[in-house]
């Protein structure tokens, strides 16, 4: 190999190696704060209906500070490497539309969209090729939000709150309808997919353990 | 949907996960069509790459019996191949503009690799040298220069680093011809050179570890080859890992003048194999050891 060629790829290498590293310690801050959020969210099943506004308000700071960190790594990524680098970060990524999501269920039983989410996060759309917030990425926080309905509804149940397993019911059904819509190929996404209709079969038994009993109305839904 | 409002209805749901299921169902459509584009550059690489070996080992045409004829015919021949491989880069390169080179990148490097491996061994028969990224970057690029795609670093280093085990089957095979030794040395020479260089760029690249191990095994083979073939059928008894060595050791002690040991090894593997000058050197036993394979030769 000449001398320019073997600098040349040289200094490609170390250029990557070092972007590498200046990424990851942005995840690991990215990381840091996802964690904080799903361990304060953890405190939703034992926490009283009357109080949980106040554990929201607790967790809502730290998700607005995730803007700094995804701007961060939207500064690092060159122009068009989205894909290359975003494996690094997805798993954080995941745990912040899933802390999403669920903030706004608790405070409105309804959904996040991907570009209320991406809003949220702070994650511009002119960074389309450097930071993005992909489907694939969005339905996996999806599905960890069912996975924490499904706890949800039997804890809430022990709170006393025997209404929440119905509302958890629907919403859960009607996101799964959705979910029923997708083509998925046998990829991470299938499996977790799949885990699914265990959730849901958890939340159809409260459900049914509740109705028996005559503990909540249950509505024409 | 607007951004305002979130979605409380089944009905909301369904009309997003509609749009999902079109953006993967595209993206997976995408994915399949690279592979299968890949697979064709895979094949015909493999192509060029037989080509170039059946030229180099041709004994039948009289009319190139040094090695710049026949290599400048392997070229030549090679080159409109490898045309038709570029054209079908150009072909899918508009499946691969913007941030989506990245997204598909593994769907195309393995053809890509085969393909880099074919033109580096082009460049090499044609100029004893190793091809640069530069120019393998300039063959996946239109005439006004325009890049089909970014060619990335692992690919050009993991492609180049598979030229190291075409190269040992081109100086076996060879061997038996009249100044295939000094040419089995001068292969020898390069992979060697390959190894070094490629060795510092192993921490950075997963995959080179395992290829480097191959490209020492290849070397190895280089340079048992110039041995074993000589003195098995001269019926020698030396150990077989002295290798390359022995043939300078050997010579000296039969008083043979390079040229007469060339034709008598050609005559010996002729009678002796017929016309199999394959590359297929057998290998006593696996070497743990890299760097051991290295200290005999010059």
């Amino acid at each position: 190999m000449d001398s320019a060629n073997l600098d040349f790829i040289n200094r490609m290498l170390e250029q990557d190696s070092e972007l590498r590293e200046k990424i990851k310690d942005q995840v690991t801050e990215f990381d840091k704060k996802t964690r904080t959020m799903t361990g304060l969210l953890n405190k939703i099943h034992s926490t009283p209906t009357a109080q949980l506004p106040l554990l929201l308000d607790s967790v809502q700071p730290i998700l607005e500070s995730c803007k700094e960190t995804t701007g961060a790594i939207a500064n690092l990524v060159p122009a068009n490497q989205f894909w290359r680098w975003k494996e690094m970060w997805s798993i954080s990524l995941r745990n912040a539309v899933f802390s999403a999501t669920l903030i706004e269920y608790l405070r409105s039983g309804t959904l996040l969209t991907l570009p209320q989410v991406s809003d949220i996060l702070g994650i511009q759309p002119e960074w389309q090729d450097k930071f993005t917030l992909a489907a694939e990425d969005y339905l996996h926080g999806l599905i960890s939000l069912v996975n924490e309905l499904s706890r949800l509804a039997v804890n809430s149940v022990t709170l006393g709150n025997y209404e929440e397993p119905l509302r958890i019911s629907a919403f859960v059904k009607d996101l799964f309808a959705g979910f029923t819509m997708l083509n998925l190929k046998n990829d991470a996404l299938r499996r977790r997919y799949d885990s699914l209709k265990y959730d849901i079969k958890k939340i159809e038994e409260v459900v049914y353990d509740i109705s028996l009993r005559k503990l909540a109305p249950v509505s024409g839904k | 949907m607007s951004k305002q409002t979130t979605l409380n209805t089944r009905s909301a749901i369904i009309q997003v996960f509609d749009g999902f299921r079109n953006e993967l169902d595209d993206h997976n459509d995408r994915r399949e069509r690279l592979i299968k584009s890949s697979r064709d550059v895979t094949n015909l690489s493999k192509k060029v790459i037989f080509l170039l070996h059946r030229i180099m080992t041709d004994d039948a045409s009289p009319e190139d019996q040094d090695d710049h004829a026949r290599a400048a015919r392997a070229v030549s021949k090679s080159r409109d191949k490898l045309k038709e491989i570029q054209n079908l880069f150009a072909g899918f390169s508009h499946e691969l503009q913007g941030e989506r080179f990245w997204r598909y990148q593994r769907a195309v490097s393995p053809g890509l690799q085969e393909y880099i491996e074919a033109l580096s061994f082009t460049y090499y028969l044609e100029t004893g040298r190793l091809i640069s990224y530069h120019e393998v970057q300039k063959t996946l690029s239109d005439a006004e220069g325009n890049n089909y795609f970014p060619l990335s670093v692992e690919d050009y280093l993991l492609g180049l680093s598979d030229l190291t085990g075409e190269l040992m089957r081109y100086a076996i095979s060879s061997i038996p011809r009249r100044g295939g030794r000094a040419k089995a040395n001068e292969v020898c020479a390069f992979v060697r050179n390959c190894k070094a260089d490629f060795e510092s760029f192993t921490p950075y690249i997963r995959d080179l570890r395992k290829k480097q191990n191959v490209t020492s095994q290849s070397l190895e083979k280089i340079e048992d080859g110039v041995y074993l073939r000589v003195f098995r059928h001269l019926s020698l008894k030396v150990p077989c890992y002295l290798a390359a060595y022995a043939v300078a050791v050997r010579s000296s002690e039969y008083d043979l003048p390079p040229e007469i040991l060339d034709d008598l090894v050609s005559r010996t593997m002729s009678s002796a194999f017929g016309g199999d000058h394959g590359g297929s050197t057998r290998r006593k036993r696996p070497r743990e050891d890299d760097q051991e394979g290295m200290e005999y030769n010059d």
